[in-house]
C-alpha cells in the first residue's frame, strides 16, 4: 500500500496535499464514533510540510518511498511539537522535551506525523480499555474492543485513517490488537529497534512495532526504523550474517512450520481453532511441511509475565512523582511527601497502581527470591525451549489471541481475564524473538480472527519473507 | 495479604488509596499472586536467571560532553518552576 501511494504521488495522479486533506477527512468522518486519536497534529503544520514535497515533486526531484506518506504514533512516543499523555492523567499536559528515535528516522525520511493514537495508560492492559481518557472501539464492530494496549493505532489503520502506524508491544499491545482489528503487527527482535523516547514500561521486554495493512508495508517501516542508536545501549544493528540471509530468497515449499501443541489446548476459542486448523491446512497444501511440536514451559510464560513486567513497571513508573513531568491541577498539598502520595494515587488509574504496587511487592526483601528471581529463572527455561525448538523447524504458527474481540465492558473489572488475552503472544517478548499477527480468516460475524508467526532471534528479515508467502495463501 | 502488608507497599509506592480502593486492590493481587504461583511447580535448581532481554554486553560510548539546548518544552509540563528551577514544596517543616 505505501507503495502504490508512492507510485501515486510521483505519477503526480495525487498530490501529496491532495493526501494529507484525505486523511484528514477521514478522521473527521470516523473518529468521532471509534475515538483512535487522543490528539492530531495541527492540519496547517501537516499541509505546509506536503507542500515543500508537491514542489520537489514538480521540479523533477527524486522523492524517498515513505516521503509524503502520513502515519500515526501510539502516545506514548515523544514527538516534539506534541502532547505525549501515554494514555494517563499524569501526563495529560506532558509537552514531549525531544523526539524518540523511531519518529525522527520516519520524519528524516519525509514521513509525515498527523496524530496520536489512544491506548491503555502506560501501555497496560489489552482493551484500551484503560485509557484515562475515553475507550476507542473495534472499526470492525462498534460494540466491541479494538484490543491494546496499541488499540487505537490499530483501528486508525484498520478504518485507513492513516496507512501505518507505531505502536509498542511488551507483551502482546501490537499483536493482540491487529489481531482484533484484522491488520499486520509486527513485534521484531527485542533490540532491533531503538527505544529512545519510548516511555518505558517494562525496559527487558518493550519494542517499537509497526501496524500496517500489509507485511510488505511493516517490512518498510521496520527497515527504517531499526538499527543501532547511541540512545539507546540495548539497541544494535542486525548482524550482517542474517542481512545476507534476507536476500536470500526462499519459496513455502522450503519452509518447516512448527505446530506447538500447547498454543492448541484449553482455553482457546472453537471457532479461531477452526479458522487457524483451515489456514494451516491451506498453506500444507501449498507444500510446507507441517510439524507439531512442544514448549513445554510456554504455559508458564503468562505467570513469569507477570512477575517480571510489574517489576520493571515498579522501577520506570517512579519518575512520575508530580513535578518533572507535571502532575494533577489544583491538589491541597501541604508537603513535599503529600504531592507525592496524592498525585502518584490521583494520576494513575486502577491497572496502573495494581501493576506498581505487584511489582513493589516482588521486589521488596524477603519475597525477591522466592518471585522475581524464580521468575528470571523460568524466562532462561522460556528462551531455551524456543531455541531448541528453531533447532527443530524454522517458524511456529498459532493463534495471536485465545478469544475473539470482546464486547467493551466484557473484562474490565476482571484483571485476570484481561491478563489472559495476551497468553500466546508474551512468549515472543520474554524469550526476545520476532513475532507477527496476519489477519487469516473472517468469522460469520464478520470479526477477525489473527495468524501469529514466530521466528528465532534475529530472524527478522526472514520472518517477513515467510509472512509475505502466507499471507498470498491465507487471504 | 493483610492491611499491614499493603499499607506498606503502598508506602514504598508513594500512593495514597482510599479504604474502598485498599480493598480492591488486595482482593485483585491476591488473585493475581495465586495465579503466578504456578511457577513453584517447575524446578529451577542450576538454572542461571536470565536478567534482560539483550545479549549485549558493557556497551560503551566515547566520554564526550554533548551540550543539550535548553529546552523550553521540558520547563512547560512542570507546574511550577522559578528562575528555570523546579519548584516544590518545603521538605522540611
Amino acid at each position: 500500500m505505501i507503495k502504490e501511494l508512492h507510485q501515486k504521488l510521483v505519477n503526480k495522479e495525487i498530490t501529496a496535499v491532495e493526501l494529507i486533506n484525505h486523511y484528514f477527512n477521514i478522521i473527521e468522518e470516523k473518529d468521532n464514533q471509534i475515538k483512535a486519536f487522543l490528539s492530531l497534529v495541527e492540519k496547517e503544520k501537516v499541509l505546509k510540510q506536503a507542500e515543500q514535497i508537491d514542489e520537489k515533486i514538480n521540479k523533477g526531484e527524486n522523492i524517498n518511498l515513505l516521503e509524503g506518506i502520513p502515519f500515526a504514533i501510539k502516545d506514548n512516543m515523544l514527538a516534539l511539537g506534541t502532547r505525549t499523555t501515554a494514555g494517563s492523567k499524569i501526563l495529560e499536559d506532558y509537552e514531549s522535551g525531544f523526539e524518540s528515535t523511531a519518529v525522527k528516522s520516519l520524519k528524516d525520511q519525509g514521513a509525515i506525523l498527523i496524530g496520536k493514537t489512544n491506548m491503555d495508560e502506560f501501555a497496560m492492559g489489552s482493551s484500551t480499555e484503560n485509557s484515562a481518557f475515553f475507550p476507542t472501539k473495534n472499526p470492525c464492530d462498534l460494540t466491541r474492543v479494538p484490543g491494546g494496549s496499541s488499540g487505537g493505532s490499530a483501528a486508525a489503520v484498520k478504518s485507513e485513517m492513516v496507512p501505518f502506524a507505531l505502536g509498542s508491544d511488551t507483551g502482546g499491545s501490537v499483536r493482540q490488537p491487529a489481531s482484533f482489528c484484522g491488520i499486520v503487527g509486527f513485534k521484531p527482535s527485542y533490540g532491533t529497534v531503538s527505544r529512545y523516547g519510548l516511555i518505558a514500561m517494562a525496559s527487558s521486554l518493550d519494542i517499537i512495532s509497526p501496524l500496517t495493512q500489509t507485511v510488505e508495508d511493516a517490512e518498510l517501516v521496520f527497515k527504517i526504523i531499526a538499527g543501532q542508536d547511541s540512545m539507546d545501549s540495548t539497541s544494535f544493528n542486525l548482524p550482517t550474517d542474517s542481512d545476507k540471509k534476507k536476500d536470500k530468497e526462499f519459496k513455502i515449499e522450503d519452509l518447516v512450520f512448527g505446530l506447538p501443541k500447547e498454543y492448541f489446548q484449553k482455553g482457546l476459542d472453537d471457532v479461531i481453532k477452526k479458522k487457524i486448523e483451515e489456514a494451516i491446512k491451506k498453506i500444507e497444501s501449498q507444500g510446507a511441511k507441517i510439524k507439531e511440536v512442544s514448549l513445554p514451559t510456554s504455559s508458564y510464560a503468562l505467570s513469569c509475565y507477570y512477575i517480571i513486567m510489574p517489576a520493571e513497571i515498579s522501577a520506570n513508573l517512579a519518575r512520575f512523582d508530580g513535578i518533572r513531568y507535571g502532575g494533577i491541577k489544583n491538589l491541597k498539598i501541604d508537603n513535599l511527601r503529600d504531592l507525592y502520595f496524592k498525585n502518584r494515587g490521583q494520576g494513575f488509574g486502577a491497572e496502573v497502581r495494581r501493576r506498581i504496587i505487584l511489582g513493589t511487592h516482588v521486589l521488596s526483601s524477603g519475597y525477591y527470591d522466592a518471585y522475581y528471581k524464580k521468575a528470571q529463572q523460568v524466562r532462561k527455561l522460556i528462551n531455551e525451549d524456543f531455541n531448541k525448538v528453531f533447532q527443530e523447524v524454522d517458524f511456529l504458527l498459532t493463534p495471536t489471541s485465545p478469544t475473539l474481540p470482546f464486547k467493551i465492558g466484557e473484562k474490565s473489572d476482571n484483571p485476570l481475564a484481561m491478563y489472559l488475552s495476551d497468553i500466546f503472544t508474551v512468549g515472543a517478548n520474554i524469550s526476545g524473538v520476532p513475532a507477527i499477527n496476519l489477519p487469516c480468516a473472517w468469522t460469520e460475524n464478520n470479526l477477525p480472527v489473527g495468524l501469529q508467526l514466530i521466528g528465532s532471534y534475529l530472524s527478522d528479515y526472514q520472518l517477513l519473507q515467510a509472512a509475505k508467502l502466507i499471507e498470498k495463501i491465507i487471504i | 495479604m493483610d492491611s499491614k502488608e499493603i499499607n506498606h507497599l503502598l508506602e514504598l509506592a508513594r500512593i495514597e488509596l482510599s479504604s474502598q480502593e485498599k480493598e480492591k486492590i488486595t482482593s485483585d493481587l491476591e488473585k493475581i499472586l495465586d495465579y503466578v504461583k504456578q511457577l513453584q511447580e517447575l524446578d529451577t535448581t542450576g538454572v542461571e536467571p536470565m536478567t534482560g532481554g539483550t545479549l549485549l554486553q558493557n556497551v560503551c560510548r566515547e566520554d564526550e560532553i554533548h551540550k543539550q539546548k535548553e529546552n523550553d518544552q521540558l520547563k512547560n509540563s512542570v507546574l511550577d518552576t522559578e528562575e528555570g528551577y523546579f519548584k516544590v514544596p518545603p521538605i522540611f517543616e
